[in-house]
């Protein structure tokens, strides 16, 4: 067993191609048809979104809906309390800004997060719309999303929360996200195509075009499905905490 | 000069590693994995995968700040 265990990493580093090799399969035949074609056929400057959401696109859907399943998974681990003692909205908002004083009671924060937020969202934004452009995409976008619900829930004491999901409808939020990439599918097998081929989606523009838009409605399902777990797993967390030892 | 700046942020992912196995407060070594995270943006940037970087850069707050909410339910020390 012990002879396997330190062999069979050696044999496998002779079989295995060597690292960036220029020589190896993927870099002499798909690697080369990507780089030729993206740009013409994908409308798509950032190959690496073109790749994702496009060629590969059926990978990339089943990969948000595993996503989805984590978050659905940390929720059921966590919550496994009897049903009576979920805490209702008002314990839930004043758990909030328990939560939030003990981890920063230092800083005057409210103000400067205040400040901050809706720079991320406009950000987030943008990276989402121009994610086949420059950098990022669905992914980043849905984690500046939900990094910024975040930073809301723990940090900032409001008197009242701007806007609050409970863990039933984040979670519902997290399913809408591969649900649209889903549907985008079927609407392009509704224009005549293959399931996921966005070039026969059923709009009457240049082809190159039907790619990008194909592509921006596959990742606004990736942000939403990415915030929607961000938040789901959030507050899946925040009912663990216990309220009850504020001193250190 | 790549290689070096490669050489130098893996050793220093290596130490940081240490310090978050050694580390006696879970708090330190919550807030040295975010450096680590960091660290590994840097990493990814160097070896020209700036999509990557910007994930890394997001995912590593928010793990982050999902550690210190756990740390909020368990006891903070080690022993």
């Amino acid at each position: 067993m012990l002879i396997v265990v330190i062999t069979v990493p050696f044999i496998a580093f002779d079989v295995l191609p060597v690292i960036g090799d220029p020589e190896s399969a993927p870099n002499t035949h798909v690697s080369d048809y990507y780089i030729e074609h993206a740009i013409d056929e994908c409308n798509s400057p950032n190959m690496v979104t073109a790749v994702i959401v496009d060629y590969r696109a059926f990978d990339t859907m089943f990969e948000t809906t595993v996503m989805f399943l984590a978050g659905i998974a940390v929720v059921l681990i966590l919550a496994n309390r009897p049903r009576k003692r979920i805490p209702s909205a008002g314990s839930y908002k004043r758990s909030m800004t328990v939560a939030g004083r003990a981890i920063y009671n230092t800083v005057n924060k409210d103000v400067m997060i205040s400040a901050i937020e809706p720079v991320i969202l406009v950000y987030a934004i943008y990276v989402l719309f121009h994610g086949e452009v420059s950098l990022g995409g669905g992914f980043q976008a849905g984690a500046l999303i939900g990094m910024t619900y975040l930073l809301d829930t723990m940090a900032v004491r409001r008197e009242k929360p701007l806007f609050r999901l409970n863990k039933f409808q984040s979670g519902a939020i997290a399913g809408l996200g591969p649900f649209i990439y889903a549907v985008t599918g079927i609407v392009s097998i509704i224009g005549g195509g293959l399931y996921l081929e966005y070039n026969k989606l059923p709009l009457d523009i240049h082809q190159a075009e039907l790619h990008s838009i194909g592509i921006t409605a596959v990742e606004v399902g990736v942000t939403i499905g990415v915030a929607g777990t961000i938040i789901t797993i959030l507050n899946a967390l925040i009912e663990r905490i216990s309220f009850d030892d504020d001193n250190d | 000069m790549t290689l070096i700046l490669e050489a130098v942020l893996l050793l220093g992912l290596i130490g940081i590693t240490v310090a978050i196995i050694f580390g006696k407060d879970l708090m330190t070594s919550v807030v040295i994995y975010c450096a680590f995270s960091f660290i590994t943006m840097f990493l990814y940037i160097v070896m020209g995968a700036p999509d990557v970087a910007f994930t890394e850069a997001v995912i590593g707050v928010i793990s982050t700040v999902f550690f210190i909410i756990i740390l909020r339910s368990i006891n903070r020390k080690t022993k």
